[in-house]
């Protein structure tokens, strides 16, 4: 699987400057087969039944999406079932009795290896074609299982961003920076400058999980990353302690986040964002992914490149890894196979399926027939484009693990992160218990 | 006087015993087959999961591993501690703030206001009073009530100092504990000039009044100085009073001699600037005193590891005192008034009444009140799982709530979540058997 | 109330009959008045959170992410009926309304009658081993429903129940029962054995003794309990989510961002909720009125 990541993402980038070209051909290509295809697809019927997790306005924009598939399809009916956060109990509740929905949206592929392996899952082989066409090697093999195609990455959010408050920075005389030397000297300034540096938002698990595999992933490399993620490599591994250490000198420093050690603790998400550009600011910098603008527009009065701008992750190491992009993605599981189910899944590998979603902003996606054109922001293209370019593309190594170590609130990864930055000083402690969390989970099976 | 007995047979014949029976079972019929089916038969397949592995509707045989886990690892300990606090404090206090009220209710005339007002945290959804009260509980007094009415209070009396937070800018400058004094370090002699320079001051925190740093003159006879914001965008140099840099006024300045006792102190000019003049000829050190960085109250951590058990039980008592009062008062006012008026003109003060006829007669009505408060604690998942953040979701932990994640949260170990729920169940046989007991003694 | 006044004119028992009224009413104010002023500081701290809410619901989310919602009071030109707007104009809501009121109203409705047929049976009827299944039934009060979910998924999928409001109702129902048969039988034992006894010697039916006399003097207890009731099933979530039924709770579920406070769409909803439930108790309160069962003592 790693060799595939990295020649994949070489093709990615070869293939990107063909990228207008291909975005146009790609949409005459479907609009060419809908129109010969047009008498087969009024001839599919049925229904489909399809928990997600997307709610409010992102639910909307999907909707434009089962609109687009509607035009070439109007004999099928969709039933989106917005669930939020809430999706786990209710997709292992139907499972378990017995009747799940037709399709499901999973962003975790630790979770959807285990449904694999229960046997739960149908695989989407018959979409294989259209798949490959659109999306590179790395993309395809993020959703194949046990050797068999089980998996569409709808949609993708680039996790190595960094986000800063453009007065802030401006106030203490900092460029945004590229290396991680001059992270810690912008660091050093924006403490001095009275702002701290770094919104963290420990509340939520998995903010701490991103920050420490961005950092392994761009001081050691894709490859390395891959070990861990699998487990080839243990987590007291000294690789894993030099980024421990590492990823103290930002949480270290109590005084240098916003609400220092205990606010970190509190902090949440969505709080870490409104730390950062509310005014006056409590700190300077939040490490998150794309979705990090949808929440300053709704929470904030911070307006883009006056009062917000973005910046790829700073590099570590030089390397394969230097780049390296960590993406979160939505995986698109079916339960059912169906005539209906199968012409929904292949329109979704479509690019206008994701054209559809892409016009609202707040999307990137694997797929790279994706008309730029169509992207609303320069920050929506700079997202997409950074996903295609990236030299190498690896999952969101919690999302990959076993769910109880690495999707649980409270315990796992998650958990053992807040312990960390309780106390960062403990590196050695905290690796032997992220081992012994591991060991268990992988022993279970699960 | 006690409280009535449950119904004796009748001395009239048999038919009435057997239609007795049959009225029984017509009248039972329909609350049992709807327990039966939904509560019964679900409690059996809970039992029966508890005893098979983790995944699918049955899966495999696992016989008691499920429960050694449980009793091994240490997912329960702290749910186990935590309910055990919810139980002792919750029931009591919510049974007897429902009682006092609904009592003292009976003495005002604007009843249905003050019912209203207690009763509507009951009428607002759990996860609405979860985001409600996790806001109210913010640590920043700026945006969390509870904290901001804490501050008001302690601001009386602790005045905040200047600056609400400063580090040296040069190691130079010493600060021996948070909060305390920083002293320069090298010594001062009469006519020398003492630059403290300050970092890590916000721009919206140096005082309006300040001015452009300014570097005074040294004088003879006189020890002077500059207490300025060291800092300029791009860092500037380090110790240095530079262009671009603002003076600190307000901030109390001591000068102490050898030994370390205060001789003379000064307060700062709008460019920083303050001077200690007919200073005799020694050695001396120049401080910034303590009281200048008094931290104004940054509030408490209700939603940190040591009081979020406390915050949640404030809001859950908040919730349902309204319950306790509205079915007391439903008690009161079935009440025979006639019992009441008797042992009042018997000459019983107010609180003899209430003690020995009304608390009596209520018991019944107290009983279920307590019960079901005991049961619903020991239940308690809502309210938990919308207040308490993420990171100490663990420290709040309760049962219901470590079985869910068991269950459904990601472990998606149903054999073990089935094993916390039997563990549960067992829990509650205690406050069974105690309301067995009082039965028993209300029908002898 | 009268009795800390009266020992003292006695004496002079005709004269002061005026300076006696007046004597007494400050007695009896004084004695009142502590119990005024300490329910009014209660009732205006119980009041904050909830007031609180209110003011969260009328302000701007972007106004909320620097200062905390008093702020309204000294700006009061911040307020905003926007995000009522937003809520309102939405026409999912029309239709979760109208789900939750028959969920609601259907469940409450049969829980009180079931609830107060087995309430009277364990009251004042015998049977064989009634003590002990009126246990088992206050022993299941302390059953999670989540527990419930799975189970009742398989059997609802057998039997096409998913989906369906009944399914909802009788599953609240269940869940309802034991608290309800716990509080009713309770009181119905408080009923003074006598009135029954001599409703069944003048050749009375179980049924119309029930109907005619139980009802009538259990209607406090009924009251609240339906209170409770009709307010637990219209806040639930979690049930109506895992069967597939849009109420309120669910729909505004779905209306919440991902990422991003969704404060301004959580206020407001939990607003607008909470004046059904609200109308209900003031509806039922009255209800709870003195002297019901001393009347039909005599």
């Amino acid at each position: 699987m790693k060799k595939h990541h990295v020649i994949g993402a070489a093709i990615v980038a070869m293939v990107l400057p063909l990228v207008l070209i291909g975005a146009a051909a790609g949409r005459s290509a479907t609009s060419g087969a809908a129109a010969s295809g047009s008498a087969r697809a009024a001839g599919v019927s049925g229904t489909v039944t399809f928990d997600g997790v997307w709610t409010g306005s992102e639910a909307a924009s999907f909707g434009k999406v089962i609109k687009a598939f509607n035009k070439v399809y109007p004999n099928v009916k969709i039933k989106y079932n917005p669930l939020g956060n809430n999706v786990s109990t209710v997709l292992s509740t139907s499972i378990a009795g017995g009747h799940p929905p037709d399709m499901a949206d999973i962003a975790q592929p630790g979770y959807v290896k285990q449904l694999v392996q229960q046997g739960h899952l149908k695989p989407i082989t018959y979409a294989s074609g259209v798949i490959g066409a659109n999306f590179s090697q790395g993309w395809k093999s993020l959703g194949t299982f046990s050797g068999k195609l089980y998996a569409l990455v709808f949609k993708a959010s680039n996790k190595s961003l960094l986000w800063y408050n453009v007065p802030a920075f401006k106030a203490a005389g900092v460029k945004p920076p590229k290396t991680w030397a001059q992270l810690t000297a912008a660091a050093h300034n924006l403490l001095a400058s009275g702002t701290p540096a770094f919104s963290i938002g420990g509340a939520d698990g998995w903010t701490l999980t991103d920050l420490f595999e961005n950092i392994y992933l761009r001081t050691f490399g894709p490859a390395t990353y891959q070990r861990l993620t699998t487990h080839d490599i243990k987590w007291t591994d000294p690789t894993v302690i030099t980024a421990l250490k590492e990823m103290a000198t930002i949480i270290g420093t109590s005084s240098n986040m916003a609400g220092g050690t205990s606010g970190a603790l509190q902090y949440g998400f969505n709080d870490s964002v409104t730390n950062a550009f509310g005014s006056p600011p409590k700190a300077a910098m939040v490490f998150e992914g794309d979705f990090v603008s949808g929440v300053i527009q709704s929470s904030t009065k911070s307006k883009a490149g006056s009062g917000y701008e973005v910046t790829p992750f700073p590099t570590i190491k030089p390397g394969p890894g230097a780049t390296g992009v960590e993406v979160g993605g939505d995986l698109f599981v079916t339960f059912n196979d169906t005539p209906a189910v199968e012409a929904f899944v292949k329109f979704l590998a479509t690019p206008a399926a994701a054209n559809a979603w892409a016009a609202d902003g707040g999307f990137a996606s694997g797929n790279h027939n994706v008309n730029l054109a169509v992207f609303p922001t320069a920050i929506d293209k700079a997202n997409q484009v950074a996903m295609g370019q990236a030299k190498s593309v690896v999952f969101d190594m919690s999302d990959e693990q076993p769910a109880s170590f690495g999707a649980t609130t409270g315990q796992g990864e998650w958990g053992i992160f807040q312990t960390f930055l309780k106390n960062p000083a403990n590196v050695n402690g905290i690796a032997q218990q992220l081992e012994k969390a591991a060991t268990a989970a992988y022993k279970k099976g699960k | 006087m006690e409280p009535p007995l449950a119904a004796a047979p009748p001395e009239s014949g048999e038919g009435r015993n057997w239609g007795r029976y049959v009225a029984g079972a017509v009248f039972l019929a329909p609350a049992l087959f709807v327990l039966g089916v939904w509560v019964v038969y679900p409690v059996v397949y809970t039992v029966l999961r508890s005893f098979f592995g983790q995944s699918g509707y049955l899966g495999t045989w696992v016989g008691l591993d499920n429960y050694k886990r449980l009793f091994t690892t240490s997912t329960l300990e702290t749910a186990i501690k935590n309910n055990a606090i919810w139980v002792a404090v919750v029931p009591a206090f919510v049974t007897s703030i429902g009682l006092l009220f609904a009592v003292l209710l009976e003495k005002i005339r604007w009843k249905v206001a003050f019912k209203t007002v207690v009763f509507l945290p009951m009428a607002i959804s759990a996860f609405a009073t979860g985001v409600t009260w996790r806001i109210m509980y913010q640590q920043d007094p700026n945006l969390g009530a509870v904290n901001a009415l804490t501050r008001s209070v302690k601001d009386v009396f602790n005045q905040p100092g200047v600056l609400s937070q400063a580090f040296p800018s040069t190691s130079g400058l010493q600060q021996a504990s948070p909060g305390g004094a920083m002293v320069l370090q090298r010594p001062l002699a009469t006519g020398s000039v003492a630059l403290l320079g300050l970092t890590g001051i916000a721009p919206a925190d140096v005082p309006k009044t300040a001015v452009q740093a300014v570097q005074p003159p040294s004088k003879p006879g006189t020890i002077v100085g500059t207490v300025w914001r060291d800092f300029k965008p791009g860092g500037g140099k380090v110790g240095v009073v530079e262009k671009g840099e603002l003076g600190l006024p307000g901030v109390t300045v001591e000068l102490r001699s050898a030994a370390g006792k205060t001789v003379q102190s000064t307060t700062s000019q709008p460019d920083g600037s303050f001077a200690f003049s007919g200073v005799s000829p020694g050695s001396y050190r120049a401080a910034i005193g303590a009281q200048t960085f008094a931290k104004p109250f940054a509030g408490y951590a209700w939603l940190g590891p040591k009081l979020i058990t406390p915050a949640l039980l404030i809001a859950y008592i908040w919730i349902w005192a309204g319950f306790s009062m509205v079915v007391v008062a439903a008690g009161l006012a079935a009440m025979p008034r006639d019992v009441l008026e008797a042992a009042r003109t018997d000459g019983a003060s107010e609180w003899q009444v209430f003690r020995r006829v009304t608390v009596p007669l209520l018991a019944p009505v107290l009983i279920v009140v307590l019960v079901t408060m005991v049961i619903n604690v020991l239940k308690v998942f809502d309210l938990v799982i919308a207040l308490a953040p993420e990171s100490t979701q663990q420290n709040a932990n309760v049962i219901a709530l470590a079985m869910w994640r068991t269950a459904f949260g990601g472990v998606n170990d149903f054999g073990t979540g089935s094993a916390i729920a039997v563990f549960l169940f067992v829990l509650v046989i205690p406050v069974l058997m105690l309301n067995i007991r009082r039965f028993r003694t209300e029908n002898k | 109330m009268t009795s800390v006044a009266a020992p003292a004119p006695a004496a002079a028992a005709e004269v002061p009959k005026v300076q006696e009224s007046v004597a007494a009413k400050i007695m009896r104010w004084l004695a009142k008045a502590p119990v005024q002023i300490l329910l009014i500081v209660i009732g205006l701290l119980w009041l904050v959170p909830t007031i609180g809410l209110f003011a969260t619901s009328i302000l701007p989310a972007q106004q909320l992410a620097s200062k905390g919602w008093w702020q309204i009071f000294s700006k009061p030109s911040l307020a905003t009926w926007s995000n009522y707007h937003a809520l309102l104009h939405n026409h999912g809501m029309v239709n979760a309304f109208k789900t939750t009121a028959y969920i609601a109203v259907g469940n409450t409705l049969l829980v009180v009658v079931f609830g107060a047929m087995a309430g009277y049976a364990f009251a004042w009827l015998e049977f064989p081993g009634r003590d002990w299944i009126f246990i088992g039934v206050i022993g299941l009060l302390v059953v999670p429903l989540q527990m419930a979910l799975i189970p009742m998924f398989r059997l609802y999928d057998t039997f096409s129940l998913y989906g369906t409001v009944w399914g909802i109702v009788l599953f609240h129902t269940a869940f309802g029962l034991p608290f309800a048969i716990f509080l009713l039988r309770n009181f119905f034992t408080g009923i003074p054995k006598d009135i029954l006894e001599s409703a069944r010697i003048d050749g009375a039916n179980e049924f119309l003794i029930f109907v005619k006399l139980i009802l009538p003097l259990g209607l406090p207890a009924i009251a609240s309990l339906a209170i409770f009731q009709f307010l637990w099933t219209w806040n639930d979530l979690i049930v109506s989510l895992t069967f597939g039924v849009q109420p309120i709770t669910v729909w505004i579920f779905g209306q919440l961002r991902e990422f991003g406070t969704s404060i301004d769409v959580i206020a407001p909803a939990a607003f607008i909720s909470l004046l059904i439930p609200l109308a209900v108790f003031f509806a039922f309160q009255r209800y709870f009125v003195q002297g019901l069962l001393a009347g039909s003592v005599k």
